[in-house]
């Protein structure tokens, strides 16, 4: 008799996946995650979800689960189960040991962005009272850092200014460099109901994805620049509301500051900037700059939303300034359905922002050179912290290659596979005398580690998440932690190995610590979250309930800034030897490095990572659909499987980067951000070649 | 200027309106002798939702724009003609309506009839979709009689379960082409990948031009698995045994 199993109990929680925080209802048979169903409440989604969300969620009890800690004293050696005191003496004295023989700041840590704000807190909270150093970075860094950077710069906040329901209120779309369909699919749902509505939408991105042109869905100018262009097409399209007058003098006498703007008016304005001129470099037609300036210009309300595709580059903080000079130059910032968001990867990346978990700053983008804010700390921590920036990730393994950097605490994340030039950071790992890894399973990078605790997923925690809307809401532990601890408990027992004595029953504890020493959050508690259903920082007694729109009013500093943002090209250039350029993105199915969605039935629409590249180019050198391909960069070769595809125009191609085993960051250059060391992960000079006959094209 | 996010905003988990919630201005009827004030533009069905009436309704969801097709939802309505479906029917100041009556129970109890006669026997007993509540709504909970007389007609029990999703299924024979599937995909996910392919008895859900869903347009967003009110899509994992038929064990 084919009757469903009823399940006998039904948890609200935030999803696992991506930075739109869907809530959704975790139901339960026998202790068992049974079915996700989308929360009809939930801000983010109203009762929509994805195929993640929705149904990837069997990766929590997949059998390569680790749930004992281990120790080894050497990579080489095997591990060795032990029980969780045993695991934190290990590494604590290891730990302390090389404190005392190579300095305090010899060690670090990382927080990851798919564990809680509260977690994160508490690890930005060990690399200060237990290292005693800021040697504290978060996966920001490679990704969204720019963002910070360059809203901060121009608007004064470095998030989302709006809600994603915002969208609605909307009459032109704006994305740059995001797919969301793929990235951000509950959003994306959500951006094509705007569409439907009669928004007007506009693309620029290399790529012509599935955001382009969908069903009842299709962008009315997208500019497919080369890889490499967006300061540049930017600041054309700023030349020609500058030029064209198409700028809103009321709003930018009113809300920013007017020498500024004139000193951005004549840079954007010069000849170099316009449309004739730029259009060949970037290889577009200057008209459709200009058709794409005047839509975005004429509003009435124009909204932007941007990914990956302006950050990840060697000028992404300037890519970004650019965004935020557009919002403020058209009046475009400050009220329903206009604004720019970064549309954020992780669930968390914006809690990993928001909570102090970086080497110069404390929580809510505060720097630890303060004495002020250092000193509320102290008082809070009973301790004297360190007025000294810490290590960015980035140099933590650079100082590891150089022999400075020996220990390093990494929370859930995967930098052999996720950050760029992977023999580089193999070499700093390898170089490391004890590597402690928190995961669900054994990573690449735990595969070089000396200590392995069995992390938490997030069904098996109490918590909070911060999503791209800046909006907080819970998770809430739905089975225990296969691991006996949740990543909190974690923490704070190595913090307790460490010398520093602390002890939280709940986490609800730590979220009251996060609002006694940070103004942003200082209204929240999780009695609050509860009651609300979620909040969107700032939270505080101007805004008991939270913030939907940010500057409305004013800009956190009182005008807003136009910021300088002249092109430089990036130095990694398309040559004879390396004829192509690489750029990498997502797709729908797989999350991220794939650690989760890899080990669940999403394999079935993507089991691989596939090179992408246009029939010429694909023609010049042999290839068809099938083919084992050879993709060589100044920096390292892989070999992937080719797609002919119309999506990528000649001289560009693109793969995702969601399996271990493609290792497409052998290929990514150490070239980043100038402003904040993100990668430039989306252009790398590459050739490809031909190695082997067809084989069969997964998912095709 | 209506703020479509209130809307959806408005929308409850563990309450299902039959139509989506609407903003304007405040609108009084009555509803089975209930003074009930809803939002200009509501459906009769809401109101009736709201003034703790339990309209029984198979096409109608809350996330979903009305459709009026599977006509279990009628009411009856002071000065109108006829039984109207209550999702389609926009309220009006001074309406008195009408949610229950001897004549309501039996046209709603004819319309399930006719469901039932295409619907799995062995599917009914331990069922808790909102077909089977509607079922016990309309006094069907135990399905057809056996002399019932719409009994030994054409069903749609010889098709074959669409398996190809590896988190949900599709099993036609409990389809009651009720489309809240389809418009979920267009509405809801904006992928357009679902359709009704035939007319009369023959239409049914087709994924893309007649394909399976996993070779289909589908993105398995889990929207059309949300709105199915009749178990016909549902996910795998709700079987831990696997999906048997009855007529194949």
């Amino acid at each position: 008799m084919p009757i469903p199993c009823k399940p006998d109990q039904s948890t609200i929680t935030t999803c696992a996946y991506c930075g739109v925080g869907c809530g959704f209802k975790a139901e339960t048979l026998e202790g068992r995650v049974v079915r996700m169903i989308p929360w009809k409440e939930g801000k983010a989604n109203h009762g929509h979800s994805c195929v993640k969300g929705r149904f990837a969620f069997d990766y929590y009890q997949h059998p390569d689960r680790i749930t004992s800690p281990m120790i080894r004293k050497s990579v080489d050696d095997p591990w060795q189960e032990v029980d969780w005191d045993t695991a934190f003496a290990y590494a604590a004295g290891e730990f302390k040991r090389i404190q005392a023989e190579h300095g305090i700041t010899s060690v670090g840590a990382v927080s990851s962005s798919r564990c809680t704000n509260e977690e994160i807190f508490l690890m930005q909270k060990f690399a200060r009272v237990a290292l005693r150093n800021n040697n504290i970075d978060n996966c920001s860094r490679i990704c969204h850092s720019p963002t910070q950077f360059g809203l901060s710069a121009t608007l004064g906040a470095g998030a989302a200014s709006q809600h994603f329901d915002s969208i609605l209120q909307s009459d032109v779309v704006l994305v740059v460099g995001a797919n969301p369909t793929e990235g951000h699919p509950v959003f994306g749902s959500m951006m094509k109901r705007a569409i439907r509505r009669g928004a007007r939408l506009l693309v620029i991105d290399p790529r012509r994805t599935e955001t382009v042109d969908s069903p009842h869905c299709r962008a009315e100018v997208h500019l497919a620049l080369r890889p490499g262009t967006n300061v540049l097409v930017l600041n054309s399209v700023a030349h020609v509301i500058v030029r064209e007058r198409l700028y809103n003098e009321e709003f930018v006498r009113a809300r920013c500051d007017w020498d500024d703007f004139g000193l951005w008016m004549s840079m954007v304005g010069d000849d170099r900037y316009s449309p004739e001129v730029v259009g060949p470099e970037a290889g577009l037609d200057p008209d459709d700059i200009r058709r794409l300036a005047r839509i975005y210009a004429s509003g009435p309300n124009s909204t932007i939303y941007y990914g990956l595709g302006v950050t990840e580059h060697s000028q992404g903080s300037t890519g970004v300034m650019c965004l935020g000079n557009l919002t403020m130059a058209t009046g475009m910032v400050g009220r329903e359905g206009v604004g720019v968001n970064p549309l954020r990867g992780q669930g968390n990346v914006q809690g990993g922002s928001c909570l102090g978990s970086w080497p110069h700053m404390l929580t809510g983008y505060r720097f630890v050179t303060d004495d002020a804010v250092r000193g509320s700390f102290e008082d809070e921590w009973k301790i004297t912290l360190d007025s000294e920036p810490g290590l960015r990730l980035p140099n933590m393994f650079d100082a590891a290659v150089t022999g400075s950097f020996k220990g390093i605490y990494i929370q859930g994340e995967d930098p052999i596979q996720s950050d760029p030039n992977r023999h580089h950071v193999e070499a700093a790992l390898r170089s490391m005398e004890c590597v402690v890894v928190q995961d669900l399973y054994l990573s690449e990078t735990a595969k070089l580690a000396h200590v392995f605790f069995p992390g938490s997923s997030s069904l098996e925690k109490d918590g909070t998440f911060t999503n791209a809307e800046r909006r907080v809401s819970m998770v809430r532990k739905v089975v225990e932690p296969l691991g006996g601890l949740a990543d909190w408990q974690i923490t704070v027992g190595f913090m307790n190995a460490m010398g520093y004595e602390c002890h939280y029953d709940h986490p609800s504890e730590v979220l009251d610590e996060i609002a006694r020493t940070s103004p942003a959050y200082s209204g929240m508690s999780f009695d609050k979250i509860e009651k609300l259903g979620s909040v969107q920082w700032p939270c505080n007694t101007d805004a008991p309930e939270g913030t939907e729109v940010l500057h409305t009013v004013a800009f956190p500093r009182g005008k807003g800034s136009f910021m300088l943002t002249g092109y430089l090209p990036t130095q990694e250039r398309a040559t004879d030897q390396y004829p192509l350029l690489l750029t990498t993105g997502r797709i729908l199915s797989q999350y991220n490095v794939g650690t989760q969605t890899r080990r669940t039935a999403n394999m079935v629409w993507h089991d691989d990572d596939l090179l992408e590249i246009s029939a010429d180019d694909a023609a010049a050198r042999g290839l068809a659909s099938g083919d084992r391909a050879r993709i060589s960069s100044r920096y390292g070769t892989t070999e992937l499987t080719v797609q002919i595809s119309e999506r990528v125009n000649p001289g560009i191609v693109y793969t995702t980067f969601h399996f271990a085993h493609t290792m497409v960051n052998n290929l990514t250059s150490d070239l980043d951000d100038w402003a904040t060391n993100c990668p430039e992960y989306k252009v790398t000079a590459v050739d490809v070649e031909r190695v082997s006959a067809p084989q069969p094209v997964a998912g095709s | 200027m209506t703020i479509i996010w209130n809307e959806l905003r408005a929308l409850r988990d563990g309450v299902d309106y039959g139509t989506p919630p609407r903003e304007g201005e405040p609108v009084t009827l009555s509803i089975d002798g209930v003074e009930t004030t809803v939002p200009a533009r509501s459906s009769v069905l809401l109101a009736a939702t709201v003034a703790g009436a339990t309209v029984p309704k198979l096409c109608a969801s809350d996330t979903l724009e009305c459709f009026g097709s599977c006509r279990v939802c009628l009411v009856e309505i002071d000065g109108r003609r006829g039984y109207p479906a209550s999702c389609t029917t926009p309220v009006e100041a001074g309406m008195v309506v009408r949610t229950t009556s001897d004549e309501l129970v039996r046209l709603r109890r004819g319309v399930v009839e006719l469901y039932l006669s295409d619907y799995p026997d062995s599917d009914i007993e331990g069922g808790w979709s909102q077909f089977h509540t509607t079922l016990a709504q309309v006094g069907l909970e135990a399905g057809l009689p056996a002399d019932h007389p719409y009994r030994g007609g054409h069903t749609h029990g010889a098709l074959a379960v669409d398996e190809s999703n590896p988190y949900f299924l599709f099993d036609p024979a409990k389809c009651i082409v009720c489309s809240r599937c389809v418009r979920a995909c267009e509405e809801i996910q904006g992928t357009f990948a679902l359709t009704i392919d035939g007319r009369g008895f023959a239409s049914k859900v087709s994924p893309s031009q007649n394909e399976s869903f996993l070779a289909s347009e589908c993105v398995s967003c889990g929207a059309c698995v949300q709105a199915c009110p009749s178990d016909a899509l549902i996910e795998k994992s709700l079987f831990p045994e696997g999906y048997h038929r009855a007529d194949s064990l």
